[in-house]
């Protein structure tokens, strides 16, 4: 059993040691290192690619190519948070001793075996001096505990008495951030919205494995606008948008890049935008069989060619199609035919003879486009935990650095004509900013008891 | 009289004030020492008045924002605050010999800025992306943390150049003037205590900013990703100095390779995101 207890015992020191937390800062920021090296998120294809086979599956194998989303990125980050609760838990005693303890028997042998101390003697009455010794106490540090006896007079003050605790609110808040992380990527979602200007969705493709969500209710775009420096540059662009609740507006409002929506814990923060064909009239003439017919399709609704039995279906858009200007893509079902064909219908350049599908050739007469606003859609639960950690890591911090445990304890006692004092101080860091505090204290002392 | 100019001054005048507290230290003359600090306190009010003419500059233009959004402008914001902070070092620890370097470094920072060709010095308008007070508050509060690591990696090279002297037979004279060892490393360790205060500031202000604009407070892009890496850098520096055996000369190390990890993330990830095309950023 006592051998049992050894291993214990061992495997709770290194749990809590501060090596383990060297180790684990500097190889967390080893890999972090690598994921900025290789660029991430890239596919198993990809990777052949680039790498070919053989180094492209060694880097997938190892997670290279997704490092911040490996199991031992994420063990990593474990080991941080037990190795801080198990290093908390086992120096909280000590430093809760350190705020209650209050030093109970001061004597002169004990203050001189502290670093910073001084002792003097003065030629003023007892009384004298031991009302001068508490004025100057509690002016110039803090209002001591005073005790008397008889023939002795000890003082005890303190300063920053909670500043040991600083560190712990710090360390915590390195546990709320990383739980609010994790409360929000099992909670939440985050994904992409692409809204017609007039149109209405509530479609969401998500970020990661382009699945697609439905969300509970519709978002409607009433006005998309773009404005631009004189540089070219985009200057500002905007939405209107309307949440729709079974077709009922519930909620309107203008989102910019920087000034997003919230609704019902979801958000729609304005991130890009683009054209998207609205209709088309197009002229399909097949000179042989001498047809010339006329049509107008909306974007993805199929339509059959009148007095023809074959159909056509507007399938995609490019705004601009490599610097031809803007292009359809138009898919041809021909009568009886298993498969249909498709190909690219220049807008700007009707004589094109590349605007043919088989027996067909296609002009774009007019176009109706309109523009969507690209959204950029996110629920997160977690959001409000992060930034609680996030603002007791900025106190905890900011108290570390300017607050310091300082106590000062003062003995004295009549020797002779005269009084033997003794002063002493001990902080429990930034020693040699107390240094420098406790030589100025020493001189008001020696000043006043002249 | 335009900003250019004022800041132009400024770089050679940085120069000027690495000379004398260098030639201070080495011909152990502390009047020269005083003439340095003079000269440096003066360069950083030139340089304060240039960086708020250009602010004021961009707002004749009609671009109106606070300088902090390109290259350059946090090039030059980045020589202040190393400036600025070493200064208020300086007086209140009284001790005028640690300039060399944090006039070096605000000297090379201006240089860079001003002459290096991949630089653009022009005033141009902001994309909509940055148009928030995020962006100020973001900028500041990193750039002070980099300047206190800037100070702090000056005097962690003076503390190991004093260890290696003392260790070696005869002391370097130059050495003599410098403050004790013991002081370097608290000077060393305050400037770091204080950095990661304000390189934590920098890096949550990035995230909040980003998680109000763009819905992402965390997307691992190579920026953010390098400023973490600093910031576990200086987490294990502030540890180090808790263990036994890591206090002096280690942690002293340690700082050089944050202030490394500093360079890295300031100058090298623009290098990486144009030299690697990150799918990430697809
Ligand atoms: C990301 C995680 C962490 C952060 C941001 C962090 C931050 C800090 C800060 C700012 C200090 C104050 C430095 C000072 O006042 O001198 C500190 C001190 C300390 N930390 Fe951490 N820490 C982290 C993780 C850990 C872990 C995992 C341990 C486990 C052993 C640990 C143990 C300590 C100890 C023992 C001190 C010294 C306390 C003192 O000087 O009174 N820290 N930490």
């Amino acid at each position: 059993m006592e051998q049992q207890a050894g291993i214990w015992q061992k495997i709770n020191k290194t749990l809590g040691s501060l090596k383990l937390t060297l180790f684990v800062f500097l190889t967390l920021a080893v890999f972090s290192i690598i994921g900025t090296l290789l660029p991430q998120g890239m596919t198993e294809q990809d990777l052949h690619e680039r790498f070919g086979p053989g180094l492209g599956h060694w880097i997938e194998s190892v997670g290279f190519h997704d490092v911040y989303r490996t199991g031992w990125f994420r063990f990593l980050l474990l080991l941080l948070c037990v190795n801080l609760v198990v290093c908390s838990l086992q120096r909280l005693p000590k430093t809760l001793k350190l705020i209650r303890h209050e030093e109970g028997d001061i004597n002169p042998d004990k203050l001189l075996k502290l670093s910073t101390h001084v002792e003097l003697t003065t030629r003023l009455p007892w009384e004298e001096t031991r009302s001068r010794l508490t004025r100057v106490l509690s002016d110039g540090f803090a209002s001591p505990k005073v005790s008397l006896s008889s023939d002795t007079y000890t003082a005890y003050a303190i300063r920053g008495k909670w500043s040991p605790l600083m560190v712990y609110v710090v360390h915590s808040s390195v546990l709320i951030v990383l739980a609010g992380a994790l409360f929000g990527s099992i909670f939440g979602f985050k994904g992409f919205m692409q809204i017609s200007e007039g149109a209405s969705s509530d479609e969401v493709i998500l970020s990661s494995g382009h699945q697609q969500i439905t969300l509970p209710f519709k978002v409607r775009c009433d006005d998309f606008d773009v404005s631009f420096y004189d540089t070219g540059a985009p200057k500002e662009f905007r939405s209107d948008l309307t949440v729709l609740t079974n077709d009922q507006p519930v909620h309107r409002q203008t989102i910019r890049v920087n000034d997003p929506m919230s609704y019902e814990g979801i958000t729609f923060y304005q991130s890009s935008y683009g054209n998207t064909l609205k209709l088309a009239e197009l002229e399909l003439s097949d000179k042989a069989a001498g047809i010339s017919q006329k049509m107008t399709l909306r974007f993805r609704e199929a339509g059959s060619i009148p007095g023809t039995q074959d159909r056509v279906q507007l399938v995609q858009y490019q705004p601009d199609f490599s610097r031809f200007g803007p292009a359809i893509g138009v898919v041809l079902q021909k009568h009886g035919q298993q498969e249909s064909s498709g190909s690219w219908i220049l807008v700007n350049m009707p004589d094109f003879h590349g605007n043919r599908i088989e027996n067909y050739h296609v002009k774009v007469l007019r176009t109706e486009v309109s523009q969507y606003t690209g959204i950029q859609v996110k629920k997160d639960p977690g959001v409000w935990l992060v930034y609680a950690g996030f603002t007791a890591m900025l106190i905890g911090i900011g108290l570390a650095y300017y607050t310091s445990q300082r106590k000062i304890w003062v003995w004295a006692a009549p020797k002779g004509s005269a009084q033997r004092v003794v002063i002493a101080g001990r902080a429990n860091k930034n020693s040699l900013a107390f240094e420098a505090e406790f030589t100025q204290l020493c001189e008001r002392f020696m000043n006043d008891l002249k | 009289m335009n900003s250019s100019l004022l800041l132009s001054v400024t770089t050679f005048a940085y120069f000027g004030s690495t000379a004398l507290y260098l030639s201070g230290v080495v011909f152990r003359l502390k009047s020269v020492l005083t003439i340095g600090s003079l000269v440096a306190l003066a360069t950083l009010i030139i340089h304060t008045v240039g960086i708020g003419l250009r602010w004021k500059e961009s707002y004749d233009l009609g671009y109106g924002h606070a300088p902090l959004s390109n290259l350059y402008e946090s090039l030059v914001f980045a020589a202040w605050a190393i400036m600025l902070l070493y200064l208020i070092m300086e007086y209140r620890t009284r001790q005028r010999t640690l300039g060399v370097f944090p006039a070096l470094f605000a000297f090379l920072a201006m240089a860079y800025a001003s002459f290096s060709t991949s630089v653009d010095a022009k005033i141009q308008p902001l994309l909509p992306a940055l148009k928030s007070n995020w962006l100020i508050a973001h900028v500041i509060t990193c750039f002070l943390g980099y300047a206190a690591f800037a100070v702090a990696c000056g005097i962690s090279i003076v503390y190991l150049i004093k260890k290696t002297n003392e260790a070696g037979d005869k002391p370097g004279a130059m050495m003599a003037m410098m403050p004790e060892a013991r002081q370097l490393e608290e000077l060393n360790y305050q400037l770091i205590l204080f950095g990661f205060l304000w390189l934590s500031l920098g890096i949550i202000t990035g995230s909040v900013w980003a998680n109000s604009a763009w819905g992402t407070y965390w997307s691992w892009d190579p920026k953010e990703t390098w400023s973490l890496i600093t910031w576990l850098v200086y987490a294990a520096v502030l540890h180090a100095r808790t263990m036994q055996g890591w206090r002096g000369k280690r942690a002293a190390w340690l700082s050089l390779v944050g202030f490394g990890c500093v360079l890295f993330t300031y100058f090298g990830v623009n290098f990486l995101l144009s030299g690697l095309h990150s799918y990430a950023t697809q």
